[in-house]
Formats: structure tokens, sequence, C-alpha cells
């Protein structure tokens, strides 16, 4: 069964059409990245997709059903969204133990979780002490309470570092890939999501501007090889007799289009030319992004 | 229900708010019995003296001291609800149980149990300052001739329902410093003024503090006239009614609102 579908959905705060007409959908055992640049509307499809917001029209369903009529929500969704909403006062421990008596779960739980984020040595310590990265660890324990399979997390990454954001990665891979979780993540940095997912949604201005697997968004149009020669005038001419298009960049740079990395190598070996640098260039995300949704 | 009324506790009890309004309650009675025990017997311009310390007359007056601490149930109740929404904890609960409703019921028998609690307090505090002055007075302790049972049971009864009426108030409003100042001038201004003037008890008995006057059932001569109370089981009900209502109100508007 899809694990999240989203159908049609529009909001509009006063007159500002927050969501306008976004549909798609995850399926279990895949990391979906939805992106956009701030405002675009992905924290508004998050919250009706959990009912803390009241869409205008459209539906946003998980296991097929609306969240607000889930018998047991937090053993089906784990959700993440904004790391500012703890209570300053109250320890990381107690914060789990209050939401497990409410989901009806044992409190070890609560304890358990710390431990699967790395918070285990901080958990009787005031959530008021903590740094940005912790309260995201914190947020993203309060999901692994009820040991869902399907998890929707809004701009995770906000407020790692390197560090934390590498063990994100690898923990989201983790629950979608090893354990079958349906995963929804956004973000509007790239480079945060760009190693983690399998699936791409793309929204700017409340409309979904682009659908697809990475691979799709990624191998979009043809690719140029950057080549770096110490007799770079004298390999630019028999690279273009073999068919390629060449653009001198700069002294001993070229940009070739038209023949692969392979053939390159072969044409320097025959003209006795040293390589000293050989890159496919890939159309990256980033620049995908930036012309997807208008901002370039 | 159990586990969001557990949980509602486990809110309340695992942040400091509650137990420095309890020191605080305590302290403002402990001020309040103080002036009573001071000024026991003692006759001002000709006015009305209090009765003397080793009489169970004034043990029943000091007693009914303890429903001053209305006011910090009625707050501890209103930063139960608007405390969610100022750090955004409300997200939290929500998701874990997205029918609101069932927060709201939840956040209502958790008050009430608040205000219990806190009523406790107060009533073993009298008893601890009450009964000694009274013996060492040189005086006899005995409920028989008094209606101290009553007004122990009008405390009870009037701090639970302040903190229902807080819950509901709080659910209303949202904001947690609109919520505080609204319960603290409405006790202390409105109330005050429905209920010192005579002309206007025929209202005052109708709001939540002369309700709560009505549960004690004591007759307290102002010097302006001895105010009409209801009877006390419609002191109850006006209460319930207010805290009721309001929770109601608050659940087809202000809780239903988008959480952003």
């Amino acid at each position: 069964m899809t694990a999240i579908e989203i159908r049609d959905l529009a909001k509009s705060f006063g007159s500002v059409k927050a969501v306008d007409g976004v549909s798609f959908t995850v399926e279990a055992g895949s990391v979906t990245g939805y992106l956009g640049p701030n405002g675009a509307g992905k924290t508004t499809t998050l919250r009706s997709l959990l009912g803390l917001v009241t869409p205008d029209s459209g539906e946003a369903l998980v296991d097929g059903r609306r969240y607000v009529t889930l018998p047991q929500p937090v053993s089906e969704v784990g959700a993440v969204l904004e790391a500012t909403s703890f209570h300053p006062g109250r320890t990381a421990l107690d914060h789990l133990r209050i939401l497990c008596v409410a989901a009806g779960l044992p409190d070890q739980r609560a304890g358990e979780s710390l431990e699967m984020v790395g918070l285990a040595d901080v958990a009787g310590k005031r959530v008021g002490g903590f740094s940005l990265g912790m309260r995201q660890r914190l947020a993203l324990s309060s999901a692994l309470l009820g040991r869902p399979k399907i998890f929707i997390l809004d701009e995770p990454a906000n407020g790692l570092d390197p560090a934390g954001i590498e063990w994100l990665r690898g923990f989201l891979r983790h629950l979608a890939h090893d354990q079958g979780a349906a995963v929804l993540v956004s973000s509007h940095v790239l480079a945060e999501v760009e190693q983690t997912v399998d699936n791409v949604v793309i929204i700017a201005k409340g409309r979904l501007v682009r659908q697809g697997t990475l691979k799709e968004l990624t191998t979009n149009g043809d690719t140029a090889i950057r080549v770096r020669a110490s007799n770079a005038a004298d390999l630019a001419p028999a690279l273009e007799a073999a068919g390629a298009a060449v653009e001198r960049v700069e002294d001993g740079l070229l940009r070739v289009r038209g023949i692969d990395a392979e053939a390159v190598g072969q044409i320097a070996l025959d003209r006795r030319v040293v390589l000293t640098e050989v890159t496919q260039e890939r159309s990256d995300l980033q620049k995908v992004f930036l012309e997807l949704t208008g901002e370039r | 229900m159990i586990g969001l009324v557990k949980a509602e506790l486990r809110k309340l009890f695992t942040t400091r708010l509650w137990w420095i309004m309890l020191i605080v309650m305590v302290v403002l009675v402990g001020v309040n019995l103080a002036f009573i025990i001071a000024f026991a017997g003692v006759s001002q311009n000709g006015g009305p003296a209090l009765p003397e310390r080793d009489t169970m007359e004034w043990a029943q007056v000091a007693w009914s001291v303890g429903s001053s601490g209305g006011i910090f149930v009625m707050i501890l109740g209103v930063v139960m609800i608007t405390s969610e929404y100022r750090y955004q904890t409300v997200t939290g609960t929500f998701l874990t149980t997205p029918r609101r409703e069932r927060v709201i019921a939840a956040k209502l028998i958790t008050g009430l149990l608040i205000g219990l609690l806190f009523a406790l307090v107060i009533l073993v505090f009298e008893a601890a300052t009450v009964v000694p002055t009274v013996l060492l007075s040189g005086g006899e302790f005995s409920l028989a001739e008094t209606r101290i049972p009553q007004v122990s049971v009008g405390i009870l009864a009037s701090l639970a329902l302040y903190g229902l009426f807080g819950i509901g108030l709080g659910a209303l409003v949202r904001n947690q410093i609109a919520g505080i100042v609204g319960a603290v001038v409405w006790a202390y201004v409105i109330e005050s003024i429905f209920t010192a003037i005579p002309a206007l008890h025929s209202v005052g008995k109708w709001l939540p503090g002369g309700a709560a006057q009505s549960l004690m059932s004591i007759d307290i001569d102002t010097g302006l006239g001895r105010p009409e109370w209801l009877p006390a089981w419609g002191g109850a009900l006006v209460l319930v009614a207010y805290g009721l209502l309001f929770a109601v109100v608050a659940s087809a508007t202000t809780v239903r609102r988008d959480i952003t």
C-alpha cells in the first residue's frame, strides 16, 4: 500500500496560497526528498499530512487514512517538525515519558529511543541547555517512540553539524532500506539530501514542479568532461577531429562534449599528451533545483 | 483517557511552576492567618471585631482563609494550556492525540485533581496552625458546633473548580500573558467590585468568585451589608458551567485552529 499519498492538496493562509494543488506519493522502503526554497509550501504540506493544519481542499493520507483517524498515530507515523517544541525546563527523558504515557506506550521506550539517537548520556538534563543539533536528535527520538513504519521529517538537518548530517543520512537510509520504512524528508539545502534520497519531489511557490528518481533528475541533458592536460593546445584539435565539441576554458583546461572519457584518454595516449585531470561533469541537483524553482 | 490525564500530570510535575505556585499559595494563606491571629478580639474604630482566639468562631473565620488559594490554582490551570502554545509542545501533544477535544478533556480533569491537591495542602496547613492557636490560647477545639467541615468541603470544591475554570480560560485565550493577567484582574478587580458593592450582588453571586464564596457559605459582614450568595450546590454548578462553557467554546474555536 502507498504509505503517503498527497492528492490535489490546497491550503491558503489569508490571500497567500501556501500549497496549490500538490499531488505525490511515497512508497515503503524509500527515502523521498521534498525540496523547495523557504516558503515554498513544504511545511504546510507536511502539517496537513499530520492533521495539524486543515487543508482547504484535497487529501493528505497516511496508509490510506487521514492522520486524525488513526487509532494509534504514534505507532504508525513518526514526525519531526520544528526543533523548538520543547519545554526548556523539562529533561529529555521526561519529555519522552510524557509522550509515551499519552500514547499508551511502555515508559522504557523513552530511554531506548534516546539511545538510538545517541542522547542517552544527557537523558536527565534540561532541554533548555541543549544545542540545536541535540534538539533535532531529541525530536527524532520522539518520532521513534512508537517504532513506526512511516517517517515525516521537516528540515531535520537544520542545526546539525557536518558529523550530525552524516549520521542523519545514515540513519534515514537505515530506516528506509534496512527496515522498509517510508521516509519523507523536506529540505531547502540540497547537499543535505542529495546523498540520501531515492526520489525527489520539488515544490516552488506552492506548486509541484518536478517529481522523479534522483537519477532521472541529475542525468538530465548531455554532460561535459573536464580535461586538464600539459599540452592542451595540441590535444584540442585531435579531440575535435574525433568529433568532440571542445571549449577552451583557460590555459591547459578544456571542456569536452560529444565523446566519453575513455575516448579522451585514448586520443591523449595516441598524441602522447600527459593528462593531469579527467572529470565527468555531473549536472548537479543544485543547478537543476535552482533552474526548476525559478531561483535563477 | 487515564493515560492522557497521567500525561498531563507528568507535564505539570516535570516542570518547576507547580511547586513554586504551591509555596507562594501557602505563604499567602500563612500571611492572612498571621493577621487573623494577631487581630483576634481587637476592635478598631468601633468596627466589628474578630472573635477571641480561644473560640471556635475565631477558628471558623481563620479556616475560611484557605479559599484565597483559588487564584493560584486558576493561574496554574491557565498555564497548563497556554504554555503548550508558548513552547509549541502543543505540536507533539496533538501529534500523539490528534483528537484535540480529548486533550482538553484530560486537561480539565487534571485541573480538578490539581485543585484538590492544593486544597488538601491548605487544609493540612490550616489544621497545623489554627488548632494549636486555639489550644494555646486556652480554648477547646471541637468541630461539633462549627461549620469547619462545610468550609473544608467548600475549599476543596472551589479550588478544584477553579482549576477547571483556569483550563477553560487558558484554552480560550491561548496567550499565556493575556490569560494570567486576565485571571488576576478578574479575581482581584472585577470580582471585588461585584462582591463589595451591595447593589451589584445580584450579578456578583453569578460570577466565579461569588460562586466560590457560596461554596464556603460563610457570612462575612463587610460592613456594607451581608451578601446574598447562591446555595452551595448552585455555586458549584455555576463554576462547573463556566469551566465547561469555556472548554466547549474553546474546543469549537481556538483549539481547532491550525498549528503552524
